[in-house]
């Protein structure tokens, strides 16, 4: 198993300690299977709504979770679980706020698209395509006003650079040089169309770089590597003040779009040559080749299915959240009034 | 016309027809009888509203319908079919160009009176016929009221109200006119309101059933005197008969888990743990619940501590919402004011509820190897009211039997 | 006391703020260098310079959602709008994004910005540079609402506003920009939710909004010479946080309410304060509730025609007569 097509991703693997390689195998196996698990509890009708599951999408997550500060910003889209996880959520509080329960990260108040938690830097996932492309860029600028080197990571589908609010993003980023990293995971759908049936160029982030001055930056996103290793430029850049990146990392979702997707529109052969280069076993197998412990593998992955366990029972057991917690926190002192 | 099932009586909101003497066809003169139709309170003839021909009977006899509902139509003398029933309305303002609600009055009719001239002549038990109206179109207006009660001081009967009626948010619809104006009128405030609500909810989903049982709390009561004065040292309160009451309920529920449990349609949810809900008055000014979780885990010791410390946080109205939810089964403790027995309402979803009132020095009849004899035990009356749906009696009896059986047979210095 | 124009008010209020708190700043199309183009910005890239006082490009969802961005992230920036008629434009940062993110993530963040952009008719703009849009915020929860009549609360609010930890909308409306009138020197900040009586009266209460003040004013005169009825003006200011007490002791003492709203007709403020009012203290009123209102058509761009449609004095007047007549 070696990296993927297309064939202008480097093929090279990047120097990287092995600590920091057994973070990375560890956190995108934690992510698949708490994601799985969201699944079996929605198949189970625990989890109510809807949620987008981004299996197979791991390795933009840990690479980026990896090397970033815990100081820095995230900002991603509902497709978010993995992406919230990794800043250092607990399993239990996102199980908990899939099945609308009081141990949930929101006291299941925003639920699976909304998932927050600003004391770890996740500031937010965003439901409405677009929108949190300037809102990232505006946390980049106070980070750049207060002089904190502080960045803000922003994490999007190839939809959504076809909206609006990307293209305002970019310019405005550019043009204050903000630290911010724009990263675009193209998984080839947007919702249920394939993105290169709605575009007007080939590469929908890559190929638009220039048009806002930036270098156009394509790698293969299932590689944890090559993500780890484009992320540590990335926010190297934006933290000396060279000003925003766009990186558009080539993946693929193994599910549907949403749960109530099962994805039909995808042709079978696409499927199955993506499920082969699936970021985690393809991983394992450079980990052995590089001389990496199997047993140390195996234990990452015995603690990670025992965690998922412990998380469940805890966040099956949480009651629903009191109902009076919907009539709070509207505003800032916490109350809900708007009248005398 | 259309002649509609009247209102026969306030509270009212159906009737049934029990008789025609009319069917359709028949031609009919105005007064004529229609038809008898009754509520449980009243039986009534219905007139013909005017000279016609019934064109058709919408309702059969034995049919009940709501307030309002066409019985019969009746074809005037021209023919047509017209709304006669429906009390007169202000004309709805059509909206001109500059959009603007228009006028109130009718031409040729006397205009009606505006809400507040409603309610001080109701306040004054005045004629609206004999106050002056100097608005336009003999419109009374609310000065025109004033100055006559003014005037006419002398001789008024009732104190004018306040000026301002229920200035509070209140949810529910005031009365037409009001009635009785001689009362103090003290709304209520939000505890009030809720409680209220709660309890006809909580009367009207579980079928209550009272059962009480007699405890002898001597055992309790050695333990509680010979630790009276240590235990107000050490701990800065008093310890009360409610802890050992407590952790009794607390292994009858283990025994008894019918009664630690929600009715959820056809099932009943038998809850694994035990949070106690202790009932908490406020002064007077409410009643809350305050939760003990896992209350089944404590000592009396502990027991005795978290009733203390929620019941103070609660008179200060320091609790938190969390703290007032997921109670299994409640206590509620009457005996300050010296009751004998009470029986207290459900606290919804629970399926059981315990008052415990005074426990008072008695004579009562011991029974001894050498015969009777009287004595004088301390007795408290333990009264459960459960939801009839999820146990029955003799389940509910077991269960009390086995509280005072731990009340008085346990060895309660071990617990302390 | 100094006199100042409404527009003026503007730039004193956001230097004020400025001056006490270095997390303020400002953001928006022409406000640096240009100082805004109805120069209510004036003066101030000047004395704060290009890191708090910026220009951006036209790109109204880039502009609210770095405010958003920044208001999460320590800071209190102000952003202008320039019309708000352009609100639409960026509908989706306030209304979906601003207003919501603190409910949704269980209190966990707050935004504490301002979106500040000129308001309503009367300057012959045409329709899509005339709205009166503060119902389209009032009726999203999560947003505060301000629309001052006069320079001393466009200063008092507008440092209210910016030191309210909530998003505020705060709509000046434009053709009252050249107005003057007497306002606090020093720090002055005005409490949000609060109305005013800015007339007191006997007859009748007309509560307004923003331009609408000023010609309530006029007509309580006009009433008062000419028909013997004593007019009692309240200037709403603020539509949320709504000061219900002051409206609801004021019509319960006259006993009729009348609205005036530049609004068009369909959902303007004016409906709600008669639902509420209709709702609460009913049994003070002594006739129906009129609500004098823009119709609900877009605004023509002729001066004959703006001003026909536009609730004027006269109108107030007209009104209110037939009511107490």
């Amino acid at each position: 198993m070696g990296s993927s097509d297309p064939s202008e991703i480097p093929t090279n693997i990047p120097n990287i300690d092995t600590d920091t390689r057994l973070k990375l195998y560890r956190t995108m196996y934690e992510c698949r299977v708490l994601e799985q698990r969201a699944y079996d509890l929605f198949m189970q009708n625990l989890v109510k709504g809807t949620s987008h599951l981004a299996l197979g999408q791991e390795a933009v997550a840990a690479g980026f979770g990896t090397a970033m500060r815990q100081d820095d910003y995230t900002f991603c889209t509902y497709r978010g679980h993995n992406h919230t996880y990794v800043r250092g959520v607990s399993m239990t509080s996102i199980l908990g706020e899939l099945m609308g329960r009081e141990c949930g990260l929101l006291r299941g108040k925003g639920g699976s698209m909304h998932l927050t938690s600003v004391e770890h830097g996740a500031m937010g996932s965003y439901a409405i395509i677009g929108a949190h492309l300037p809102v990232a860029a505006g946390a980049a600028w106070s980070a750049q006003y207060r002089g904190t080197e502080q960045v803000a990571v922003c994490f999007f589908g190839d939809g959504t650079t076809n909206i609006g609010a990307f293209h305002e993003a970019l310019n405005f980023a550019v043009i204050w040089k903000l630290p911010v990293v724009f990263v675009c995971e193209n998984n080839l759908y947007m919702e249920y169309t394939a993105i290169a049936d709605v575009t007007a160029v080939e590469r929908p982030a890559a190929d638009r770089a220039q048009a806002y001055g930036l270098e156009p930056i394509l790698i293969d996103g299932n590689d944890a590597d090559a993500v780890y290793e484009a992320a540590g430029a990335a926010l190297s850049r934006a933290r000396k003040g060279e000003g925003p990146s766009l990186i558009e990392a080539m993946t693929y979702r193994h599910g549907g779009h949403s749960r109530a997707d099962p994805g039909k529109y995808r042709p079978d052969e696409e499927v199955q040559e993506w499920l082969a280069k699936d970021p985690i076993p393809m991983y394992r197998g450079r980990l052995i080749s590089l001389g990496i412990d199997k047993e140390a593998l195996d234990a990452i992955e015995s603690e990670t299915n025992a965690a998922i366990e412990a998380a469940t029972e805890e966040a099956r057991n949480s009651p629903p959240p009191p109902v009076d917690i919907a009539h709070i926190d509207v505003w800032a002192d916490g109350s809900a009034s708007w009248r005398n | 016309m259309n002649v509609l099932m009247p209102q026969l009586g306030e509270t009212v909101t159906q009737g049934t027809v029990v008789a025609w003497h009319k069917k359709e066809g028949d031609q009919v003169s105005k007064d004529e009888i229609l038809a008898d139709v009754e509520t449980d309170k009243a039986a009534v003839e219905i007139p013909a509203p005017a000279d016609g021909v019934i064109s058709s009977v919408q309702v059969q006899e034995g049919e009940t319908v709501d307030v309002g509902t066409v019985l019969v139509v009746i074809n005037g003398p021209e023919g047509s079919a017209e709304d006669s029933s429906v009390p007169a309305t202000d004309e709805q303002p059509k909206t001109d160009h500059s959009s603007e609600a228009s006028r109130s009055s009718h031409s040729g009719k006397r205009p009606s009176l505006s809400p507040v001239v409603r309610r001080l002549i109701a306040e004054h038990r005045l004629e609206a016929d004999a106050i002056p109206a100097s608005g336009r179109g003999g419109r009374l207006t609310r000065s025109d009221v004033m100055s006559f009660i003014e005037s006419h001081a002398a001789d008024a009967s009732a104190q004018p109200a306040e000026s301002a009626p229920a200035q509070a948010k209140s949810p529910a619809p005031q009365p037409a006119v009001p009635l009785f104006s001689d009362g103090d009128r003290v709304p209520f405030d939000r505890i009030r309101r809720v409680t209220a609500e709660h309890m006809v909810r909580s009367k009207a989903t579980s079928p209550h059933v009272l059962q009480a049982v007699e405890a002898d709390f001597s055992a309790v009561e050695f333990v509680r005197s010979q630790s009276r004065e240590r235990w107000r040292a050490d701990h800065g309160f008093s310890l009360t008969y409610l802890p050992f009451i407590a952790q009794a309920v607390c292994v009858a529920l283990r025994d008894f888990p019918r009664l630690n449990s929600n009715v959820d349609g056809d099932s009943l949810i038998l809850h694994k743990r035990i949070h106690l809900s202790v009932a908490v008055d406020l002064n007077f000014e409410g009643l809350v619940a305050p939760v003990i979780q896992n209350a089944d885990g404590l000592t009396v010791s502990e027991l005795a501590h978290r009733i203390h410390e929620i019941s103070a946080r609660a008179r200060e109205g320091k609790l938190s919402a969390d703290e007032f939810s997921g109670g299994t089964y409640t206590l509620s403790n009457n005996g300050s004011f010296g009751t004998l027995l009470t029986g207290a309402i459900i606290n919804q979803p629970q399926v059981g509820i315990l008052s415990i009132d005074a426990i008072k020095k008695r004579p009562m009849v011991i029974e001894g190897p050498a015969g009777d004899s009287i004595g004088i035990r301390p007795i408290g009356i333990l009264s459960q009211s459960f939801d009839h749906r999820a146990v029955d009696g003799a389940y509910s009896a077991a269960f009390l039997h086995k509280i005072k059986t731990l009340l008085e047979e346990k060895d309660w210095s071990a617990e302390l | 006391m100094a006199e100042l124009t409404y527009r003026e008010a503007v730039s004193e209020a956001i230097a004020q703020e400025m001056r006490r708190d270095s997390n303020v700043v400002f953001l928006g199309e022409d406000v640096a260098a240009a100082g805004g183009v109805f120069k209510t910005t004036a003066g101030l890239l000047d004395e704060f310079g290009p890191d708090r006082v910026k220009d951006t490009p036209i790109s109204e969802q880039a502009i609210i959602g770095a405010a958003m961005g920044a208001s999460m992230t320590g800071l209190r920036p102000i952003a202008e709008i320039m019309f708000s008629d352009f609100f639409a434009v960026c509908w989706d940062l306030v209304a979906n994004q601003i207003a919501k993110t603190r409910y949704m993530t269980d209190g966990q963040c707050s935004f504490p910005l301002v979106l500040r952009s000129a308001n309503g008719g009367g300057s012959r703009f045409g329709a899509q540079h005339s709205q009166s849009v503060e119902n389209w915020a009032m009726a999203v929860p999560g947003l505060k609402v301000v629309a001052p009549s006069n320079a001393a609360d466009v200063k008092g609010l507008l440092a209210a506003s910016v030191r309210d930890p909530d998003p505020v909308m705060f709509f000046e409306q434009k053709s009252l920009y050249a107005t003057k009138g007497e306002v606090p020197e020093g720090e002055h900040v005005e409490p949000l939710g609060v109305a005013s009586i800015v007339r007191s009266g006997t007859d009748v209460t007309v509560v307004a909004l923003a331009a609408m003040v000023p010609r309530a004013l006029k007509a309580a005169e006009i009433l008062q010479d000419e028909h013997g009825v004593s007019v009692e003006v309240v200037d709403v200011r603020c539509l949320v946080p709504l000061d219900t007490k002051t409206i609801l002791d004021s019509v319960s003492r006259t006993g009729r309410l009348v609205t005036v709203e530049e609004n068009p007709r369909l959902c303007g403020w004016g409906a709600e304060i008669a639902s509420i009012v209709t709702e609460e203290i009913f049994w003070n009123l002594d006739g129906p509730i009129v609500r004098v209102t823009t119709p609900h058509i877009p605004l023509p761009s002729a001066d004959a025609l703006e001003d026909a449609v536009l609730p004027s004095s006269e109108r107030i007047v007209e009104n209110v007569k037939r009511l107490v007549d």
